[in-house]
């Protein structure tokens, strides 16, 4: 159950970049991609996520929206890109090779972040990378 | 270690583990230490391969020993009865360790004058997988009383390694363990993966296993060497 640690991980992301805003601000909601080949399971790091974000006010109204990404592959024998799946033991349905190489799906990253300024306009502010 | 990170990424949700293992790892290239991250489920034979691996290589170099327990420290007693240096991390209610509890250790008197750390994690095949300590190899041990679709129910941590190990080999013909069919699977996960059969008990193919690690710590020096190189060069 190592998705508590990410969820902390994540919430220690979004609060040192509302540091790094230098005004108050409190974090509305944080995006991330999720490969299907890394070993987290969303639903209990959303779970993980909804229990610890209120340990601090600036997090506790912040939503965290998963994009899981699906697994692609080229293939050991022709380059095929495929999807490996479980049922196939993960094996190209076109020629049967195997994982040469991941395209997609080990993606564990934060994409986007919003965040509130406590200005009294409420202006919205996006953080780009 | 993983492959596909998202080019539109802000931060890397592991990031600082991995900041910290490349941390580790430095300290480790600096004390010439060749680190093994071994890894399985509970219960595969991890450290009794250990026991086996360090009664037969006192006399080619010298060994340090971290064991990864959730409680307890009965597997550093069996390190300990080798007169090998031990050190426990107990971690408590955690199913892996991680590059910052390793990180503890990294002045540890026997651990700067190792030429081999061992570095037995939590037994788990989920968690282990995602947080990389520093090793220089990662090694996934798969006991013949498991199953051998064991690599399909586990996919990340199997492709994520250097060697696969399988263990309890003596016990083959008393179980449905389909070797060429687990090798198979684990081909599938990644085509260049290497693994090797041993019986800690019978001693089978633990030259192999020994002779394996010979060449890795060779080419860890080599790589280092290299290095040293490079970096004068540069200068």
């Amino acid at each position: 159950m190592h998705e508590a640690t990410i969820a902390q991980s994540i919430l220690n992301i979004v609060t040192d970049r509302l540091k790094s805003v230098g005004v108050a601000a409190c974090a509305l909601s944080v995006e991330i991609v999720l490969g299907e080949f890394r070993n987290v399971d969303p639903e209990s790091l959303s779970f993980a996520f909804d229990s610890m974000k209120d340990f601090c006010p600036a997090t506790s109204n912040c939503r965290l929206d998963i994009n899981v990404i699906n697994a692609s592959a080229l293939c050991s024998e022709n380059a095929h890109n495929y999807r490996p799946v479980a049922e196939l033991a993960y094996r190209c349905p076109a020629c049967d090779g195997g994982i040469a190489k991941m395209v997609h799906g080990e993606e564990l990253d934060v994409v986007n972040l919003i965040i509130e300024v406590a200005d009294e306009e409420k202006k919205h502010a996006r953080i780009a990378g | 270690m993983h492959e596909s990170p998202d080019e539109h990424a802000l931060e890397r949700i592991l990031g600082k583990n991995e900041e910290m293992a490349e941390h580790n790892s430095d300290h480790f290239q600096r004390s010439k230490t060749c680190v093994f991250n071994l890894m399985s489920a509970p219960g595969a034979g991890k450290t009794s391969l250990l026991e086996a691996t360090l009664r037969s290589t006192k006399k080619q170099f010298t060994s340090a020993v971290i064991e990864g327990d959730m409680v307890g420290d009965l597997d550093a007693d069996r390190i300990k009865a080798l007169n090998v240096p031990v050190y426990q991390i107990s971690t408590g209610r955690s199913c892996h360790l991680d590059a910052q509890m390793v990180g503890r250790l990294l002045h540890a008197e026997s651990i700067v004058a190792t030429q081999a750390l061992f570095i037995e994690n939590v037994g788990n095949l989920v968690c282990p997988a995602e947080f990389p300590l520093g090793e220089f190899r990662r090694v996934v041990l798969l006991s013949v009383t498991e199953g051998d679709d064991k690599p399909i129910k586990y996919p990340v941590i199997f492709r994520n390694c250097d060697l696969v190990v399988f263990t309890k080999c003596d016990l083959l013909e008393y179980v449905n363990f389909d070797l060429s069919a687990a090798e198979k699977n684990l081909k599938a996960l990644n085509p260049k993966l290497k693994t090797m059969r041993v019986s800690s008990k019978t001693g089978d193919g633990i030259y192999e296993w020994i002779n394996w690690l010979n060449s890795q710590m060779t080419e860890y020096q080599a790589q280092l060497k290299n290095e040293h190189h490079v970096h004068h060069a540069a200068h």
